[in-house]
């Protein structure tokens, strides 16, 4: 079933004279964890809040659980948990009132949700916001936003703010919603916080969408880089000979190279000779990506 | 479902009660402190006082009538110091309780919750106007205690109706701050024209009598709550559905936008 939870098509926005999204085109289907990455300024917190209706498009359709018209039908919102990129909330209030407080507004839902959320991450919930740490209010953020166990959720650069430990304590959250049947959209500035979770990621540059991809596919484009150590070098003509190596070198015994593909070959060829160390190491999807950035898009003169 | 409980409303007044509450405590306070220093102003020969100073400002001041009890609590409090004070809280927290928050980021969750936007213009609104009713209700408790308490004589009828005049008054500038930045989203912009609106129609209803137009008055929505003075003046009807009118017409000017452009943009 690849029913879609988010639909956008042609979506364009304008800050005054300013282009800031030009024709997006979006498709999140049920059950998936998507990444949604670009630079600073791409224009991913313009997307988000074009979802959510606080941002009204300047041109294009976006659908969302099956709706066209959030502003008429806001019930819709229950179902859905957000996380914005910049959260800020009453200084004097604490966690537990501003969290129960959305809960009434969302008819209740969530409320049970709030202490064992809090637990998880260890929050302190009858503290003013203005004594907590970047850390703990991102860890409001969360509650909020999984408390009500929605059915989408739309996070905004989520891990932005957390410690390492908390990111993965985060990103087990993210996947545990996703078994209990949740869509995730997540956004980040940096490819490697979500590659772990994702498996389609969009890449967003200067307002325009780049490229929708497999996280699978793009691993095997991306590739692996192999080292492997003989007793002596090697003739190089087998190697050379198998078309799934790239950048091939010999420095003294060690022979390196990028391999996209399945490695059978390239080990039954290097099992004629004599191994004695051998490593293999998934390119970082970054260095990929950084080709698409650099791509000029045609935005700029 | 939260609309009919009013969660937005009950929210919005509950992050702010204690602040209302110290404004309504120093609002009576100050009120008190006023009429009670009536009795002890009778002795005084105020009115020769005033005749020493240029009748033209006397009358601009509203200090015109201070024979009767009624006449100066009308031109003291009901037309100085507690509806100046009124005039500042409206305008402060008429800009700050929709675009004040939408400004700081602390309305994002709550637009995003299943409300519309409806919801939140209304009940925030309605917030407002609650709160502006808790201190013009402040201001009248405190002079009508003291007036019956130290029998000044004013008219409970009428200490009434001025005040029910003077929240729509204060109400029509804590909305107009209100929509302005409903409209803007910037408080600081709502909040400065809805200064400058009740200076300028402040002055209008002062200095139009002093310098012969009447008109100045007659546009004033300071004019249609007070003229002379809330106390003494005969009730204008028309005024009093002028000023109501006014609220109800900057509400909807304030909501076609709030309802069309970009949120936490
Ligand atoms: N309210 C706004 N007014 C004008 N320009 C804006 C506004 N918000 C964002 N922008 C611009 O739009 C572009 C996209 O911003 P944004 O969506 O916040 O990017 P991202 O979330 O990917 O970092 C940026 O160039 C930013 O400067
Ligand atoms: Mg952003």
């Amino acid at each position: 079933m690849s029913e879609s939870v988010i639909e956008v098509s042609g979506l364009v926005k304008d800050y005054g004279r300013f282009r800031a999204l030009h024709e997006v085109q979006l498709s999140v289907r049920r059950g998936e964890v998507f990444g949604f990455i670009g630079p600073n300024g791409a224009g991913k917190s313009t997307t988000i809040k074009c979802l959510l209706d606080l941002l009204r498009p300047t041109a294009g359709v976006i659908e969302v659980l099956g709706t066209r018209a959030l502003a008429q039908h806001p019930e819709v919102r229950s179902r859905i948990g957000y996380l914005p990129g910049e959260l800020s909330l009453a200084e004097q209030q604490t966690a537990r009132m501003h969290l129960e407080y959305l809960a009434q507004l969302r008819g209740g839902a969530g409320k049970d949700g709030i202490e064992r959320l809090a637990a998880r991450f260890q929050l302190a919930l009858d503290r003013p916001f203005r004594e907590l740490s970047r850390g703990n209010r991102q860890k409001v953020g969360v509650v909020q936003a999984f408390m009500h166990q929605p059915e989408l959720l739309i996070l905004d650069e989520p891990t932005s703010g957390l410690d390492p430990l908390l990111q993965r304590e985060f990103l087990s959250l993210v996947l545990e919603a996703q078994r209990a049947g949740a869509t995730v959209f997540i956004s980040s500035h940096i490819l490697s916080e979500v590659e772990a979770i994702a498996s389609r990621v969009a890449i967003i540059r200067e307002g325009r969408l780049v490229t929708v991809e497999d996280v699978e596919a793009l691993r095997v484009k991306a590739g692996q880089v192999v080292t492997l150590t003989f007793d002596a070098p090697p003739p190089l003509d087998g190697f050379r000979a198998l078309a799934e190596l790239e950048s091939l070198r010999l420095e003294g015994a060690t022979l390196s190279a990028v391999l996209k593909g399945s490695p059978d070959r390239l080990l039954k060829e290097a099992a004629r000779f004599r191994v004695t160390h051998w490593r293999a190491k998934d390119r970082n999807l970054e260095e990929l990506f950084m080709d698409h950035y650099r791509q000029p898009t045609g935005a700029t003169p | 479902m939260s609309a009919q409980r009013l969660v937005i409303f009950r929210g919005a007044l509950r992050t702010r009660r204690t602040g209302l509450l110290i404004w309504a405590l120093s609002l009576a306070g100050v009120c008190g402190l006023y009429t009670a220093l009536y009795p002890s102003m009778e002795k005084v020969d105020l009115e020769g006082m005033l005749k020493a100073l240029p009748p033209a400002m006397v009358e601009a001041l509203g200090y015109d009538d201070m024979s009767s009890a009624a006449g100066y609590v009308g031109s003291a409090i009901y037309g100085l110091v507690g509806f100046m004070l009124l005039l500042v809280f409206a305008i402060i927290t008429g800009g700050g309780v929709l675009a004040g928050e939408e400004d700081r980021g602390t309305l994002e969750l709550e637009l995003t919750c299943p409300v519309s936007r409806r919801d939140v213009y209304l009940q925030r609104l309605a917030a407002l106007w609650a709160q502006v009713a808790v201190l013009v209700v402040s201001v009248l408790v405190v002079t009508l205690g003291l007036s019956l308490s130290l029998s000044l004589g004013i008219e409970v009828g009428v200490l009434v109706r001025a005040t029910v005049q003077l929240l729509l008054l204060v109400g029509f500038f804590a909305s107009l701050a209100y929509a302005a930045g409903a409209a803007t989203g910037r408080p600081g912009v709502a909040r400065g024209l809805a200064a400058a609106l009740a200076v300028t129609s402040y002055m209008f209803n002062a200095l139009g009598p002093t310098v012969g137009q009447r008109w100045m008055v007659s546009v004033s929505p300071v004019g249609w709550y007070m003229a002379d003075n809330p106390l003494t003046s005969a009730w204008r009807p028309l005024d009093t559905g002028l000023l109501a009118a006014s609220s109800v017409v900057v509400v909807v000017i304030g909501w076609l936008r709030f309802s069309r452009r970009d949120l936490m943009a």
